[in-house]
């Protein structure tokens, strides 16, 4: 308890920072060094509770006019809740899969080699790529793979939500492959395989258990990639998501504002695989 | 068949790449085939209509595309490269280095505090970039801070914020070796934390710290790729308004990408090619990394009970402890990387050595020579010159020319300057120890290569010839009893572009066109004459007999002068200037020996060194000549002005014409034009002289010019077109000193400290290289980033 206290305290501070930092950062006149401008850090913390404890979120500037940020990131918090959603759920469901239970087949090999080659390519290559890719596939084809429109709908998030995923897909497929693989040599498996169970039945009861401590210490890294993503997918693909917020303003209500919003999605999805791990182990694996 | 699954190629491929990769690193800009500021110029070359953007693999000299900009990709690359890599690096040393010493005290900590684990749960929930982005996005957009300050900047940003992360991976690797049982024993046996830490749990580790300094090398590059995305380019962002574009100041990989990100929709190379170098990169260190993962996994891992389906195939290399001299033993891997290393520095001993070669003007000969000269009593020279001529070409050549410039100043010659006459004469010419016949006529001495010599790399010419001086000739003179050597044997004509490049002796500005010689001059005098000359020592005055050497020079002036006063001071770097004088004239010689001190020392100071030992000033009747390590002045004119600007005009021409060689005949303007804008900037930045002094002897000849009704002429034509020597002089100094006035600001702050210097990079670039008003377009483009067009104006640019 307290340590989540103090977390809540460090995260508070630093992302009010960051979103300060615009403003305490500059150049001198002089152009020859750094200036620190700290002295308005505690009038930045004071204004954000004020503002709050009010009960609004504050205001933000789109084009020239001033629109009050609740009113808008409903919206915009539920398209980028959707994509990180989905994108890391899946990403946790496709790398057990592939990376435990049906590892051992010889079409999984194939697919491991592709997402290790794809490991070895930063994320934002792959995002840049893909898009080169899409608008290639218009080009010969004339079928409209993605929309670089807001107003889009499904086919402004589709592809965004895909490449969220990979990221996360591609860390974690690699960790569980690890982690398995050295489960695998530990002296139970040895006793299991000497009473002659299955290998799926020590799949599940043997090494899922045991592997999934790592994933669930691991979580919190495998969000912050896909939300890393978040912010340059949304940015560079024109879905109108809370980055709009970070990115789009230079005050500090609005950009905090968006960097909680990003911290709640990712207490949202973090919560959203703990439970689902809770369900699976409470539904197939026997305590 | 087995075997070779069993190798690990990611490795040796990871190895391979990773090589190449730094050497494109280290030797990148050397090998960049344009620099970062010139542009493809719109152009219709045999039918083609050549514009930016240009696609990749169309033009040999823009292999990899220009953007749509006119720029060099391939240039860009191979310039940005080294930045994309070298500061990832930067960023990942400093992090693992504190990063790990940190973790490795606090993992063997009893219990972390718990404000340490909150810290570093919040801190990974926040992504890396956003963190950089802000703090970045405000003193990266078109930043008053220098590129270096920036980079600095990001370094040490990007390094303190992964440090947390860091810590906590190796706290826990630590924390959790430090429970086995080995470490107990160490305790027990009396070890204490330093020596548990270096000695027991950091040899367990170095491995996983290899890989993962590879790996964090590449998440590095990830995120600077990431900020690009953003606009946010390490090393500053140029940010142009009207349309709005951002352009990488530095041109790193990742910048480059992020700078073309709008090309998604078309000419899609320009973000490709970036894009797959980064790939490249990133690449080639993975595969390194998972390679070394794989070894050291084959190693130390235990063989799984079930199937699993991760099996490595490496075959493990287990340590041999007896097998003591194995070290040298050979083996495949240590060939392999043997050839590597090879590979490595030949290659970049080469680029280092070749990387200048193709600077300038090419020629395709050489020549050195070995001179016996005698003269008698009565002023008869009788010499014997050994010329060696190299062919660098894969020509044939049918024939050798050389000038014979004393053969034009025989009886009834036409020149109105020249008093006398000489009598040249051609005794004897043998070509390659053989007896060859030879064709003279005026000053072009034509010696046909025999058929089996044709193709011969270097040719021996011994040449027997005697000479009289003329009186009060042009440069080649005889001043009563003083005799001036100008020009005086026989001097190899350059082979360039395929032909001899020789044309006619004329009265007025030089026409000979000489490459950089060495030369061995023997020598025997009469009595009581002084020999003073280009050699690099003179000898002691009076001595009548000996051998002076002289290397890399373009003309080698002797003067033979009986009862001369000598004057003596030094300049910098020890250098020893000389003045011979008369006393029968108004110059004081110490004031000119002064102002040929300081003009010369200002030389040294702010352009660059001068390479030989001594400066030699004759003062006598005859032209303002510059010959290499020696000037003569004639100090028996009125004008005391234009007689103190050309002792400094001349020394000049040490640089500019002594070192920065050009064609005097076809590019005059190139070593009277620079010279005489180094002369204007030495009265104007040293001597502080108004402007409209320093300059005022250019402003006077084109003031001439006009005077007489010429109308315009370029500056690059070919002597027998020039109007008037003020286009060769005076235009091009006027010209260049007014770009420096509309262009400075780009380099400096004034006008003077840029003139001098860009005169100066000028002398560095093109020492002991032949220039063409090519050149100098091409350098000054760069220089002040402008186009073609700007010197339409006063130079003829299609030549």
């Amino acid at each position: 308890m307290v340590r989540a206290v103090q977390q809540i305290v460090i995260i508070f501070i630093l992302i009010l920072f960051l979103a300060a930092l615009p403003k305490i950062v500059s150049v001198d006149s002089a152009g020859e060094s750094l200036e620190w401008n700290f002295g308005s850090l505690p009038q930045v913390y004071g204004d954000f509770v004020t503002e709050v404890s009010q009960g609004s979120l504050g205001t933000y500037q789109l084009g020239r006019q001033t629109r009050p940020i609740a009113e808008d990131i409903g919206d915009n918090f539920l398209t980028s809740l959707k994509i990180v959603l989905i994108g890391v759920n899946g990403a946790v469901f496709i790398s057990l899969i592939f990376g435990v239970f049906i590892s051992r087949f010889r079409l999984t090999k194939i697919f491991g080699m592709i997402l290790n080659t794809l490991a070895a390519i930063p994320d934002f290559i792959i995002i840049v790529m893909s898009m080169i890719l899409a608008v290639k596939i218009y080009k010969v084809t004339g079928i409209r793979v993605i929309s670089l429109r807001p107003d889009g709908g499904a086919l402004n998030t589709w592809f965004p939500t895909l490449l969220v995923a990979i990221a996360p897909t591609l860390y974690l497929f690699k960790l569980i492959s690890v982690k398995y693989y050295q489960t695998s040599g530990e002296d139970y498996i040895k006793t299991a395989v000497a009473k002659g169970m299955g290998v799926n039945y020590i799949n599940f009861q043997y090494i899922y258990k045991n592997i999934e401590p790592f994933i669930k210490a691991e979580l919190v890294k495998v969000i912050s990639l896909a939300i890393g993503n978040l912010f340059i997918i949304e940015y560079i693909m024109n879905v109108s998501g809370i980055t709009k917020f970070v990115f789009q303003s230079h005050e500090v209500q609005p950009i905090a504002i968006g960097l909680f919003a990003m911290l709640l999605i990712s207490l949202i999805v973090y919560i959203s695989i703990r439970l689902i791990f809770y369900l699976f182990k409470r539904g197939f694996i026997y305590e | 068949m087995n075997r070779l699954l069993k190798i690990n190629y990611s490795f040796y491929f990871g190895v391979f790449l990773v090589s190449v990769l730094l050497f494109f690193c280290i030797f990148g800009p050397m090998l960049a085939p344009h620099s970062l500021t010139s542009t493809l110029e719109t152009q219709y070359t045999s039918g083609k209509v050549l514009a930016p953007p240009m696609e990749p693999f169309e033009s040999d000299s823009y292999p990899l595309g220009t953007d749509k900009w006119g720029y060099d990709l391939m240039s860009m690359i191979l310039n940005g490269l080294r930045y994309t890599v070298f500061i990832a690096a930067a960023v990942t040393a400093v992090k693992m280095f504190f990063g790990t010493l940190m973790g490795l005290y606090i993992g063997t900590w009893k219990k972390t505090p718990g404000w340490m684990i909150a810290f570093e749960n919040a801190w990974s929930y926040v992504p890396l970039f956003l963190i950089l982005y802000f703090f970045l996005a405000p003193i990266s957009f078109n930043s008053a801070l220098e590129e270096s300050a920036l980079i600095g900047c990001f370094i040490a940003i990007a390094s303190i914020i992964s440090i947390p992360s860091i810590v906590s991976s190796v706290r826990l690797k630590t924390a959790e070796l430090y429970q086995s049982v080995y470490i107990e024993a160490a305790k027990a046996l009396g070890a204490n934390k330093h020596r548990l830490i270096w000695k027991h749990i950091l040899p367990q580790l170095k491995e996983t710290f290899l890989v993962m300094f590879i790996l964090e090398t590449v998440y590095v590059i990830a995120i600077m790729g990431q900020l690009a995305l953003m606009n946010i380019f390490v090393g500053g962002t140029i940010m142009r308004f009207d349309p709005i574009i951002y352009l990488s100041g530095s041109k790193e990989l990742a910048g480059l990408v992020g700078q073309a990100r709008g090309n998604i929709y078309g000419s899609t190379h320009i973000l490709l090619i970036p894009l797959f170098v980064l790939l490249y990169t990133t690449a080639s260190f993975s595969l390194l990394a998972n390679g070394l993962k794989n070894r050291f996994q084959s190693n130390y891992q235990r063989t799984p009970w079930i199937k699993t389906g991760h099996e490595p195939q490496v075959q493990p290399a287990r340590k041999k402890y007896e097998a003591k001299g194995s070290l040298w033993a050979l083996s495949g891997p240590k060939i392999a990387l043997a050839a590597i290393l090879l590979a490595f520095t030949g290659a970049g001993i080469y680029v280092t050595a070749t990387k200048d070669a193709d600077v300038g003007v090419q020629s395709g000969s050489s020549a050195n020579y070995q001179i016996d000269l005698s003269m008698d009593s009565d002023g008869v020279f009788t010499a014997e010159a050994v010329i060696q001529i190299k062919n660098k070409t894969d020509d044939e050549w049918d024939e050798l020319v050389l000038y014979f410039i004393p053969n034009v100043f025989k009886k009834g010659n036409p020149f109105e300057s020249v008093e006398g006459s000489s009598d040249a004469e051609i005794k004897k010419v043998t070509l390659n120890g053989k007896d060859a016949e030879y064709q003279l006529k005026g000053d072009t001495l034509k010696i046909p290569v025999s058929a089996g010599m044709a193709d011969k790399a270097k040719h021996r010419v011994t040449i027997n010839f005697d000479f009289t001086v003329p009186e009060n000739g042009s440069r080649f003179s005889r001043v009563g009893s003083n005799y001036y050597l100008a020009q005086w044997y026989p001097m190899a004509a350059l082979y360039q572009n395929g032909k001899w490049n020789k044309e006619p002796y004329s009265e007025g500005l030089e026409t000979f066109h000489t490459g950089f010689s060495d030369f061995k001059v023997s020598y025997s005098l009469p009595k009581g004459y002084s020999f003073v000359s280009t050699a690099e020592k003179d000898p002691p005055a009076g001595n009548t007999e000996g051998t002076v050497k002289a290397k890399k020079v373009r003309d080698f002036f002797i003067a033979m002068m009986k009862d001369m006063e000598v004057y003596e001071t030094e300049a910098e770097d020890g250098v020893k200037i000389r003045l011979y004088t008369r006393s029968n004239h108004d110059k004081d010689p110490a004031a000119s020996l002064e102002l040929a001190r300081k003009a010369l020392s200002f030389y040294q100071e702010e352009m660059g060194e001068y390479p030989l030992d001594q400066l030699d000033i004759v003062l006598d009747k005859g032209q303002f000549m510059e010959y290499p390590g020696i000037i003569t002045i004639n100090p028996y004119i009125g004008d005391k002005r234009f007689y103190d600007i050309s002792i400094v005009h001349e020394i000049a021409h040490q640089y500019f014409y002594g070192i920065v060689a050009n064609d005097p005949y076809h590019h005059a303007w190139l070593d009277e034009g620079m010279t005489e804008y180094a002369t204007s900037m030495y009265f104007y930045a040293d001597e502080n002289q108004p402007e409209a002094q320093a300059f005022g002897l250019s402003r006077y000849r084109m003031e001439a010019i006009a005077a007489e009704g010429l109308g315009r002429q370029y500056s690059n034509v070919p002597l027998n077109e020039v109007k008037h020597t003020g286009y060769i002089y005076g235009q091009p100094t006027l010209e260049i000193h007014k770009m420096i006035q509309e262009k400075y600001r780009q380099k400096g702050d004034t006008p003077k400290e840029v003139g001098i210097r860009y005169l100066s990079d000028y002398y560095h670039m093109f020492s002991y290289k032949e220039v063409d008003t090519q050149d100098f377009i091409q350098f000054t483009k760069d220089y002040f980033s402008v186009p073609t067009g700007y010197f339409n104006n006063w130079l003829d640019t299609s030549k």
